[in-house]
């Protein structure tokens, strides 16, 4: 029952520099845990949902999530991952994102969103944030999941 | 269209009023003829009326004479006849009136030389006859009865009588001619009144008539144009609103540009500015290769690379870097003017006195660091306004004058102040500072322009965040300045602050 299940990052972020950002800096904090990325929300919501090596089925993860995607909004995303009675409801969210609109960061911890990280322009904030999610994702408190 | 119309009831109006004056004065016209016409009807009918009178009175007095002068008559041959007292009597009481009675005659008909040729004829002939008969009379009562008869027959009495009644006939002709006369006049009279009436009467129907045609005619034009103008009205309003529609829209879809584009472009910036960074470390990692591959194998080293990694590389880096900056700052301040313009205005009553005071204590540090007087004159008009957009506004203008004002100049000063014009207040910022050029008072309320010496920092966004704000509240900001002799910024702002006056920012 406790065994130690690595944790899985699922990126959505459609922007393949961001994506390569953000694992660059993963890595270089020191994670290497398998990074699942997804460029757009409609794939993501079926690997999620469906996969059976996905986090509903399978382990537990830790989703990043951006909030402009092609086909979806981010939000939604993180509404229905929220959703009640959806197994991945106590799956850590991080929304990372370009808006800092205090109502749309309002709005993401309203559905649920455990951190909101802006992505900003000034590099070593990032890198740093980042980083900081590197630590927080290695003290972070998988929830057992029902035996299947 | 419009101005086609107007002149149309202008031409009408002018016709009609002349058409109405002339009309009433017809009208008028006409009554008093039938007025005159009346009075003077009235007045010949009295004139005629006591004419025929006095020929219906000299009738009667000649058919009064008529009776009496029988009566005596019949008194006369009965006292002959029977020698009776009575009959003596009749005699006397009518010969006694036939005196009077002629002279009522006479008077009655002094008016007409024809009746007195008349009368003085019946006198004689009366005359005659009375003798005649007093005789008799008094030789009856003398006692002589037979001498009285014989006389009577001597004297034929009955050929006397025959000529007094013809006598009186011929005077009750005259009369009845002159009635007849006096009749005619009456009746031209009456009808020359009737004709005038009548006439009057027709011109007053012609008058009424026509009025009422004109006035049917004038308020079927009023009508009408009441009606065009109505329409233009709803289509003025449906026109208005249509526009105010596509206003809202257009502007709608600005701020949804704005939002995306600023949004959307801060995407790429991260890359631009991440991989930059990337680089960065690259270069540095380069270059201490670099000082390694020189101090282990100089010859190794190669003039341009070294030039590339120590020199070029990295001030290239600074530069993008320094540009995707000031990228950022812009993309960052449309990204806030749209988020602004989107913001809902909350209006509340404010005391401008306790906002200029917040103003002041916020920038109190700056102030007196540069030793800047700022002082607000007077009590300064309170309004119903959006108080984060007032305070946004006012701050900006204040702190601007803090930021313009020369370093070097002391006694610098800044001044609020504020009167009401009608509805709307008008505030002033008034400053001693560098001020601004003439030919940059509207320029320097465009996002990203900036007027005279570029030696403080900024984007150049302030102002026209400030006006936008304005704007929003339904007010105007514009500057009075001469380069330096200082600036005053004048916001007029509605006292109260309606939601369909707010331009649609």
């Amino acid at each position: 029952m406790n065994n130690q299940q690595p944790v899985t990052i699922i990126m959505i972020e459609d922007d393949e520099g961001h994506a390569r950002l953000i694992e660059k800096n993963i890595r270089r904090a020191g994670i290497s845990n398998d990074i699942h990325h997804f460029t757009d929300g409609t794939t993501a919501l079926e690997y999620l949902q469906e996969a059976p090596d996905g986090p509903a089925h399978n382990g537990p993860a830790l989703i990043l999530l951006d909030l402009n995607l092609p086909d979806m909004s981010g939000t939604d995303i993180l509404g229905r991952i929220k959703a009640d009675g959806n197994p991945l409801k106590r799956t850590p969210v991080v929304v990372l994102t370009t808006t800092d609109d205090k109502v749309e960061i309002q709005r993401c911890y309203d559905l649920g969103c455990n951190v909101y990280i802006t992505k900003p322009v000034n590099y070593e904030s990032f890198a740093d944030a980042i980083r900081q999610l590197g630590l927080f994702l290695s003290v972070i408190q998988v929830p057992d999941l029902p035996e299947a | 269209m419009v101005r086609l119309t107007l002149k149309n009831i202008a031409v009408t109006e002018a016709w009609f009023n002349r058409l109405v004056v002339g009309g009433i004065a017809l009208g008028f016209f006409a009554l008093l003829a039938a007025g005159s016409a009346a009075f003077q009807a009235v007045r010949q009918s009295q004139y005629h009326n006591q004419w025929i009178n006095h020929t219906f009175e000299v009738e009667r007095a000649i058919a009064n004479f008529d009776a009496l002068i029988e009566r005596a008559e019949t008194g006369r041959r009965g006292f002959l006849l029977s020698g009776a007292p009575n009959t003596a009597r009749t005699y006397d009481e009518a010969s006694r009136q036939l005196g009077p009675a002629l002279n009522r005659l006479r008077d009655l008909t002094r008016d007409n030389i024809r009746q007195q040729a008349n009368l003085a004829t019946l006198i004689q002939l009366t005359q005659r006859d009375l003798k005649m008969m007093n005789i008799s009379v008094a030789q009856v009562r003398a006692g002589h009865r037979d001498q009285a008869v014989k006389y009577f027959q001597d004297t034929i009495p009955l050929q006397m009588m025959r000529e007094i009644r013809a006598q009186l006939g011929q005077m009750r002709a005259e009369e009845s001619r002159l009635l007849a006369i006096r009749d005619n006049a009456q009746t031209d009279t009456l009808r020359n009144f009737y004709v005038t009436v009548t006439f009057a009467a027709i011109i007053l129907l012609l008058v009424a008539a026509g009025s009422i045609w004109v006035i049917l005619m004038y308020t079927r034009d009023l009508t009408a144009s009441r009606d065009e103008l109505r329409l233009l009205n709803t289509d003025l309003e449906g026109a208005v609103r249509e526009r105010t529609t596509d206003l809202q829209r257009a502007n709608d879809e600005i701020q949804r540009f704005a939002y995306i584009v600023s949004h959307d472009l801060r995407s790429p910036l991260v890359n631009v500015m991440g991989f930059t960074a990337e680089l960065e470390s690259a270069t540095k990692r380069l270059g201490a290769m670099m000082d390694k591959v020189e101090e282990i194998a100089p010859d190794l080293v190669d003039k341009d690379a070294q030039l590339a990694a120590r020199e070029d590389l990295p001030e290239a880096i600074g530069f993008i870097r320094t540009s995707t900056q000031k990228m950022d700052r812009l993309i960052n301040a449309i990204l806030r003017l749209s988020r602004e313009g989107r913001r809902p205005i909350t209006p509340e009553k404010l005391d401008m006195n306790v906002v200029a005071q917040g103003i002041a204590d916020t920038h109190r540090h700056r102030l007196d660091e540069k030793g800047i007087d700022f002082s607000v004159v007077g009590k300064l008009p309170n309004i119903t306004s959006d108080r984060l957009a007032i305070e946004q506004i006012v701050g900006n203008i204040v702190e601007n004058a803090i930021k313009y004002m020369p370093p070097d100049r002391s006694g610098g000063r800044i001044e609020l102040r504020g009167h009401v014009e009608g509805p709307r207040a008008v505030f002033e910022v008034a400053d001693n500072g560098r001020g601004v050029d003439p030919r940059d008072h509207d320029r320097i309320f465009d996002l990203f322009r900036r007027s005279g010496m570029q030696d403080q920092p900024g984007e150049g966004i302030g102002l026209a965040h400030t006006r936008a704000l304005a704007y929003r509240l339904g007010g105007t900001i514009n500057v009075e300045s001469e380069l330096g002799r200082g600036a005053t910024f004048r916001i007029s702002l509605p006292v109260a602050f309606m939601a369909e006056q707010g331009a649609i920012a």
